[in-house]
Order: structure tokens, then C-alpha cells, then sequence
């Protein structure tokens, strides 16, 4: 896929070295960098649905890509595909149909730009949690990893994320997006004792859709 | 994959005060802090200088028997005693006129409250205060009572070396200050004011913040959710399209 093909602008905007929301990226990266060794593995959850989390996983691996480093992003989010529709292309193969045969993730996602291999849900199931529930997720998110610097799992809201346990306590650790004006305070205090009190390795906050008028 | 050792920021979290938030938060709000300080001030200053508020003034006299007459006797019943012999006839007619009260006697006894008093070290006495309508007259007016009890008790010592029974020595032991009483309730009151102003408008300032969705900056999210932000991105949906 290019560029060019991409249906959401908002993703066009997030994968473009030209974005002015690019350094942004550029320093989120760097810093969930420098917190381990590569390749990392980062869940990335809001509060609650809507804090951004797709385009934040697109913008770091977008601003990752740009620097010449390769990164991941796989969606998880199997209740409610997004990565997909955000990036135009369509959901027939993807994590699903990949832990359902014996083929590695490569084999199921595409590239959106140079640097930036995105993996789709694929079908989702009847009980959507199910595929994410397997040792088989984990390791195939490792296989992934291979080569690559940072693989970003695009997952659920937090709530339903700690019903995960592979996606609360199987990789290297969790990002929580909180969004600038639609995410209240109350919620995102609540949440962060939550996902501490689960034992969860809580990398960090990214404070989304930021604006200077915010408050 | 590499695994990332657990953050140190988790480890100390526990431990972390809330008081940073809690000021930041009252300095972020700090509009409605001040105005509720300020509301709560004037409304305390509307109450404070209106014009039918009453000053009370404290004037205290100590009574004690003469040496070798009523030593015996409980201290209380003795300036009971002392009481009743001194304010039988024209006593408050006298404090009356001392005082320079020009209204009716009915009112200016209503405005008397005299009690008996003992000390720890035995002494006993009477407190006597009066609430006027002006810090001035309130404390005249305590003054007079207790200057004229003084002189009554005088006088009925020198009734005894003529047949009486009583004897006692009363002196006044402090005057009611108009200044100090008038100048120090609006002091407490202001005070008053500014602790509940702060606690009123801090509560609301908090309870606010609580339930709202704009966030000010990492500085703001770090302190809500007391957990590192690894990065902060601006609102791009106005340049789509």
C-alpha cells in the first residue's frame, strides 16, 4: 500500500514525513525507546475507546520508519477493527487467520509505508478474545519483533485489555493514551491504579490530541 | 524480545505525596479560590459591620471577705451574698447613669450578664459583660457596672463600722477594652472567612478538576495520574483533509 491509496487522511497525515505533528512522534519514540532493549514489545490502551491509540501507534512507527528504524503495529483490537479501515485496506487476512494456520505474522499483514509493516485483525471470531488468550499470540508477536525495532499492539480499552492477561502481562510493557479533551480526569486516574494494582508494567502516558486552548 | 525491567517510578509511586497535586491544582484554579475567599470576606464584612450587630465587653471584679469576717464561708455564696447586699436599691440606676445610658433600664438590664467566678488559686469574683451596639458603649457600660459595684461594696464596708454585717474588699481586676474586643472579633472573623473561603473554593477547584476532560499540559497529566508522560501530541484534526 502507499501512501497515496490510504482512505483515512488522518493516517496520510500520521505516516507523512512532512506531518507537523511528525517530532512529536519523533521524541515519543525515542523515549519508549531508551526504556529497553530492542525490540520492544509495547501494548498501547486508553482509558476508554477513542483516546487515540491506532494514531498513536501509526505516528510512532510512522517516525520511527523515518529515521531508517523498522517497527510494527498490530491490531488487537478484535471487538472493534480499526488499523484497517484507518489505513485503507481490507481485514480478509490478518492476526487471526495467522493463529489459526502455522504461518508467522509476516505472512499476514502489508506494508503501509517503508519501514511500517501493519497487521489487521483478520475475521474476527465468535468469541473475539479467544486468539488473544493463546501462548500462540505472544509468540508470534516475538516473531515479528525479528529485525524490527518496536512492535506496537494496537489493544482494546484498558478495562478489557487486564481481562487479556497475555496483553496485560506478556510483552514488554503497556502505553496508556489519555486524550487531551475527551478523556476525564476521574477515568484516567482510576485506570492507571487499575492497570498498577494488576501488577502491570506501566511504561508511561501519552497525553493525545493535545491543544494549547485545552483548558 | 527484550523485556523492560519494572520502572522506578512504580517502585516510589507509593509513596509519592498528593499534596503537589492538590496545590497545583489550587494554583490552576486559583480564579475561584480567591473569589470564593473574597465572597465569603465580604459576606463576613456585611455581617461584621452591620449596623444592628452588638459588641459584648468583659469586665471582671474580684471579691474577697476582710480578714477575720466570713473566711469560713464558701467563696461563691460569699459574693453571692455580696451581690445581693450591693444591688438591692438603685444599684442599676447608678450604672445606669455612670454609663451615660439615656434608653430604658429594662433594655439596659436585658443587655447585662453577670456571673460569679472562682479561680484555681481560691479567688472568687464576678464577670460582667454587656452587649451595645457600639464597642465603646458596650465596655462603658461593663466598666460602670463593675466601678459602681466596687463602690457600693465600699460603702456597705463602711455601713458595717456603723452596725452592718457585710464585709468584703472588691476591687475591679480588668476593664472592658473598646478597641482590642471590637478589632480582634472582625480579625477572627476575617480569618474565619479566608479558612472557609479556601476550603470551600479548594473543594470545588478539586471537585472540578475531577470531572474534567481538558488536560493542561504533561506537567498537569503527570501530577493527576502521578505516572512519567512519554509524550504529548498536538490536536492535528483541524489540518486533515
Amino acid at each position: 500500500m502507499t501512501l497515496g491509496s490510504a482512505h483515512d487522511a488522518g493516517a496520510e497525515r500520521l505516516l507523512s514525513p512532512d506531518s507537523s505533528v511528525r517530532r512529536h512522534f519523533e521524541e515519543l519514540a525515542d523515549n519508549l525507546l531508551s526504556l529497553g532493549e530492542r525490540p520492544l514489545s509495547v501494548v498501547v490502551t486508553g482509558p476508554e475507546p477513542g483516546a487515540g491509540c491506532s494514531s498513536v501507534c501509526l505516528g510512532v512507527s510512522g517516525a520511527l520508519a523515518a529515521t531508517g528504524r523498522r517497527a510494527a503495529v498490530v491490531d488487537c483490537n478484535l471487538r472493534n477493527p480499526g488499523l484497517h479501515r484507518m489505513l485503507g485496506e481490507p481485514n480478509f487476512l490478518g492476526l487471526t487467520t495467522s493463529l489459526g494456520g502455522n504461518r508467522a505474522l509476516e505472512h499476514y499483514g502489508f506494508e503501509a509505508v517503508p519501514g511500517v509493516f501493519a497487521v489487521p485483525t483478520g475475521p474476527v471470531p465468535a468469541d473475539p478474545d479467544a486468539p488473544l488468550r493463546s501462548e500462540r499470540f505472544v509468540e508470534a508477536v516475538r516473531g515479528l519483533g525479528e529485525g524490527r525495532d518496536l512492535v506496537l499492539l494496537d489493544a482494546p480499552a484498558a478495562g478489557r485489555m487486564l481481562d487479556t492477561p497475555t496483553l496485560s502481562g506478556g510483552f514488554d510493557g503497556v502505553l496508556l493514551v489519555v486524550h487531551a479533551t475527551q478523556t476525564s480526569k476521574n477515568t484516567a486516574r482510576e485506570v492507571t491504579e487499575d492497570l498498577l494494582d494488576a501488577g502491570v508494567n506501566l511504561l508511561g502516558v501519552v497525553l493525545n490530541g493535545f491543544t494549547n486552548g485545552t483548558s | 524480545m527484550a523485556s523492560t525491567n519494572r520502572r522506578g517510578w512504580q517502585r516510589g509511586r507509593g509513596e509519592d505525596p498528593i499534596l503537589p497535586e492538590v496545590l497545583y491544582v489550587l494554583w490552576e484554579r486559583r480564579l475561584l479560590v480567591v473569589g470564593a475567599v473574597l465572597a465569603l470576606v465580604f459576606v463576613a464584612a456585611v455581617f461584621g459591620l452591620r449596623p444592628d450587630r452588638l459588641y459584648t465587653a468583659e469586665a471582671s471584679v474580684s471579691v474577697t471577705p476582710q480578714e477575720g469576717v466570713g473566711t469560713g464561708e464558701d467563696p461563691e455564696a460569699f459574693v453571692e451574698e455580696v451581690l445581693a447586699g450591693v444591688t438591692a436599691r438603685d444599684f442599676l440606676r447608678d450604672v445606669m447613669r455612670e454609663a451615660g445610658w439615656t434608653e430604658g433600664p429594662e433594655e439596659f438590664r436585658e443587655r447585662f450578664d453577670v456571673e460569679r467566678h472562682q479561680d484555681s488559686d481560691g479567688a472568687s469574683g464576678l464577670r460582667v459583660r454587656f452587649s451595645g451596639s457600639s464597642a465603646e458603649e458596650a465596655s462603658r457600660s461593663a466598666n460602670a457596672y463593675a466601678e459602681v459595684f466596687v463602690d457600693r461594696v465600699q460603702r456597705l464596708n463602711d455601713r458595717r463600722l456603723a452596725g452592718g454585717s457585710l464585709a468584703a474588699d472588691a476591687r475591679v481586676e480588668k476593664y472592658a477594652s473598646p478597641e482590642s474586643g471590637a478589632n480582634y472579633h472582625l480579625l477572627l472573623l476575617a480569618v474565619a472567612a479566608m479558612v472557609a473561603g479556601v476550603i470551600v473554593g479548594g473543594t470545588a477547584a478539586l471537585l472540578l478538576e475531577s470531572r474534567t476532560r481538558s488536560w493542561r499540559d504533561a506537567r498537569d497529566a503527570e501530577l493527576t495520574l502521578r505516572a512519567p508522560v512519554l509524550g504529548v501530541i498536538p490536536d492535528y484534526s483541524s489540518e486533515e483533509g
